[in-house]
């Protein structure tokens, strides 16, 4: 199964839909993993994945290869749902 | 006042002899400490009266001041003891220092200078730790949680960035000296100015002068002149660095160029200074070829070697590649043509500026991306002058042997150990503070000079630095598995370094002051935090230090670097490597020892390419390995016991590579060096034609 990976700061503007979105899809139950750069963890996952923007969002299969990624945007639930449902 | 019958004489560290007085030792003890006359008047009569029946006629005044310091102790005055303590060194130590090399600086060739520099600097070494640290900071220096880098060089800051066009719109006016002289009319004069400042700058600071842009700065004066010409201001250029070993104990100049095939974009804009200091009229972004004519010539240098083919050792070429670098015109020419030089000598250092962050490089391999206030001093280069106070280590490894695998407890030590760092750079700090407030008549007085509205040294924009040593050991520690070993544990190294970086956020934020995070160029404290550790935390050290145990060559891998030994495609450790560098402000870099082999240039190249498009990596270089023959003077790849020449054999060689980031001779390297040069997985492979072609 897919996953989705958010990565979010607590001030940027852009990180409250992403927020949003995390919300949504766990009520999808699409497996959903969101990282706060401002904690170590989540730098250090932000960093593993050359995350220079934020939001990031990022889907990888089983295998955690990349499916899909949108850096510094916030694609819509339906985008995010085509591609995990769709695999 | 009483009168003595004693017949005793004195001593003293004014080389005279004077007759016994006791009220001295009252004097020195109301003078040094805090102590009230009655009991300094009775410690002096109880000295006298030891000295009086051990019957002696002359005694010396650190006798007397070690038996008033017994004399302290016995009366529980341990406050009074530190104040009252005598600096210096055992007459055994004196004689050793003086007859036999030093091993701690690999930088330092054995002479008179140099034993002068090493007493000096042990007694400021000590000075610093009684009295411009606090006793817990000093404590966890000498008992290895943490390193305070350059002790002996206390009185000064730690290393520093400068820019040419100071002295091209100044000229060399400094503080004190005899003569004063205006902007430079012609290139030779500017190389002199330079490279007197350069040794003036050295002894102000403790480690590397790194210059910036320096064939963009130049170019303005090279208009006009002949491709020879050009060649030959090159060759002065780095001869001139390169022999400058006498400016400290005979120590060379630690000076990186940094150069540019493009004019990058903060400075295409930016008016130019050429002769006599006068604007040109043009920008530097109308220099572009003169620029590249001159980065073209110094490489031809680097290339030829010195005298006799060996490698340059100083000045260091950085060679920063930015995004215009692949719209410029020529660019894969300049490129392979450094890549020879890599493949050949290996001096270039390939530095990587991705993206829209510009960044200048500091001391050592510290780089700096430019915030928005730099990019305004761009608009006037000779405001680019950046320092650095200090460099403070973390003994990694160590937090997790007393961790005993709990994360809480990890992460918390390792809070606990910055935040010892950072006590230890604000002691630095307001000591520096002391130094620079007594301006042009005090000790830094050149870093006090005004000329341009305000200090040389811009203070209020110094930098401390945090490193650290052997993050590979310590996830070893902690996970049970090195960090090229898996995924896992890549990522708890990431983590350590990512909770560090916010760490330097947080503290920025609390304190005020600006504290990055450094690779800790640890050619001493690697050795020294695993021979400490080996004693202090066997057996559950002893698993993991790197080296021969039996033969005391024991290392802790570098900062953030992937076991040296293993035997990891070099792109997979620059990629890997690389992961760490865009946590760590002040600049990484990823070594690629080529050891004997000698790739061709296109393989560099491409390597470089590939370096520059799919990693993060900050910077990488090439290091290949070289024997002189002191006999025969003939220089040879790869480190052999003898002198490979036939009519030669000679076993009078030195071996010549890298110890982290600059090449030396290895006869004087530290035992942890030589350990870890015996661990140096070289790449053979990877570089032999067959590879080559594979990775085509
Ligand atoms: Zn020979």
């Amino acid at each position: 199964m897919d996953t989705v990976k958010i990565f979010y700061k607590d001030d940027c503007p852009l990180c409250p839909s992403a927020k949003k979105l995390k919300d949504n899809l766990k009520q999808h139950m699409v497996n959903t993993l969101s990282y706060n750069v401002g904690t170590a963890e989540g730098l250090a996952e932000a960093t593993f994945y050359r995350v220079m923007a934020l939001p990031t969002i990022l889907i990888e299969d089983d295998g955690e290869n990349l499916v899909k990624e949108w850096r510094g945007t916030v694609p819509k639930i339906e985008e995010v749902l085509y591609i995990v449902n769709k695999r | 006042m009483e009168t003595t019958d004693l017949n005793l004489f004195v001593r003293t560290s004014e080389e005279t002899i004077s007759d016994w007085n006791r009220e001295k030792i009252v004097d020195a003890l109301i003078r040094e400490t805090f102590i009230d006359l009655d009991t300094a008047t009775e410690i002096s009569k109880e000295v006298e009266g030891m000295i009086r029946k051990s019957g002696v006629k002359v005694v010396t005044a650190p006798l007397i001041r070690e038996l008033v310091n017994a004399k302290l102790i016995e009366k529980g005055l341990e406050d009074a003891r530190r104040k009252h303590t005598r600096l210096g060194m055992p007459i055994y130590d004196v004689d050793s220092l003086i007859l036999h090399p030093n091993k701690e600086n690999a930088n330092v060739p054995h002479g008179p200078e140099a034993t002068n520099l090493t007493l000096a600097e042990r007694i400021k070494k000590e000075y610093a730790l009684l009295s411009v640290f606090s006793l817990d900071v000093a404590d966890a220096h000498m008992n290895g949680d943490i390193h305070l880098h350059d002790l002996g060089f206390v009185d000064r800051p730690y290393c520093s960035g400068q820019s040419l066009e100071y002295i091209k719109k100044f000229g060399l006016n400094l503080p004190h000296s005899l003569s004063m002289a205006k902007p430079a009319k012609h290139p030779e004069v500017l190389l002199a100015h330079l490279i007197k400042f350069a040794a003036a700058l050295q002894s102000n600071f403790a480690g590397a002068i790194g210059w910036d842009a320096v064939n963009i700065f130049f170019a303005p004066y090279l208009e006009g002149m002949s491709d020879e010409e050009v060649k030959q201001l090159a060759q002065m250029l780095v001869f001139e660095f390169s022999q400058q070993a006498v400016a400290r104990g005979g120590q060379a100049i630690f000076s990186d160029i940094n150069l540019y095939w493009e004019v990058p974009k903060h400075f295409v804009d930016t008016p130019a200074i050429g002769p006599s200091g006068k604007f040109t009229g043009k920008t530097y972004g109308d220099y572009e070829k003169e620029a590249q004519r001159f980065v073209w010539k110094l490489f031809e240098v680097y290339k030829e070697g010195d005298g006799s083919g060996r490698p340059f050792f100083f000045p260091k070429p950085l060679v920063h590649i930015t995004e215009k670098f692949f719209k410029t015109e020529g660019n894969m020419d300049f490129l392979y043509h450094i890549c020879d030089v890599a493949a050949d000598k290996g001096n270039t250092y390939f530095v990587f500026d991705r993206g829209e962050t510009a960044k200048i490089s500091e001391c050592c391999r510290l780089s700096f991306k430019l915030e928005e206030k730099d990019l305004l001093d761009a608009k006037q280069p000779w405001r680019m002058r950046y320092c650095a106070l200090q460099n403070v280590s973390i003994n990694l490894p160590r937090i997790a042997y007393a961790a005993k695998k709990d994360d809480t407890k990890l992460f918390n030590l390792l809070g606990e150990r910055f935040l010892l760092a950072v006590k230890a750079h604000k002691q630095k700090r307001a000591f520096l503070e002391k130094l620079l407030s007594l301006g042009e008549n005090g000790p830094l007085s050149l870093l006090t000079m005004n000329r341009d509205g305000m200090p040389y040294l811009r203070f209020n924009r110094a930098s401390h630095l945090i490193g650290m040593v052997g993050l590979n050991e310590m996830v070893q520690v902690h996970t049970g598995e090195e960090l090229h070993e898996s995924k896992r544990a890549l990522k708890f190294g990431l983590k350590i370094i990512a909770h560090m970086k916010l760490l330097t956020e947080k503290m920025e934020k609390q304190e005020g002051i600006k504290v990055v995070l450094e690779q800790t160029p640890a050619e001493s404290t690697s050795y020294r935090f695993a021979k400490l550790d080996l004693h202090h935390f066997s057996p559950l050290s002893a698993r993991v230090i790197k080296g021969d145990i039996s033969t005391g060559e024991v290392y802790y891998t570098n900062s953030t670097h992937l076991n040296i030994k293993s035997h990891i495609n070099p792109i997979e450790r620059v990629t890997n490597e690389g992961i760490f560098h865009p946590l760590i402000e002040a600049g990484s870099i990823s070594h690629i020892w080529l050891g004997e082999s000698h790739p061709t240039k296109e393989a560099i190249a491409d390597f470089v390419l590939k370096t520059f498009k799919y990693t993060t990596n900050d910077q990488i270089a090439f290091s290949p390995e070289f024997t002189i023959c002191n006999r025969c003077g003939k220089t040879f790849r790869g480190l052999h016991e003898f002198c490979p020449s036939p009519t030669c054999h000679s076993y009078d060689v030195d071996g010549i590579t890298r110890i982290t980031g600059y090449f030396t001779k290895i006869s004087g390297w530290n035992k942890g060096k030589l350990g870890e040069l015996k661990d140096r997985y070289r790449n053979g492979e990877y570089f032999s034609k067959k590879m080559l072609v594979a990775n085509e």
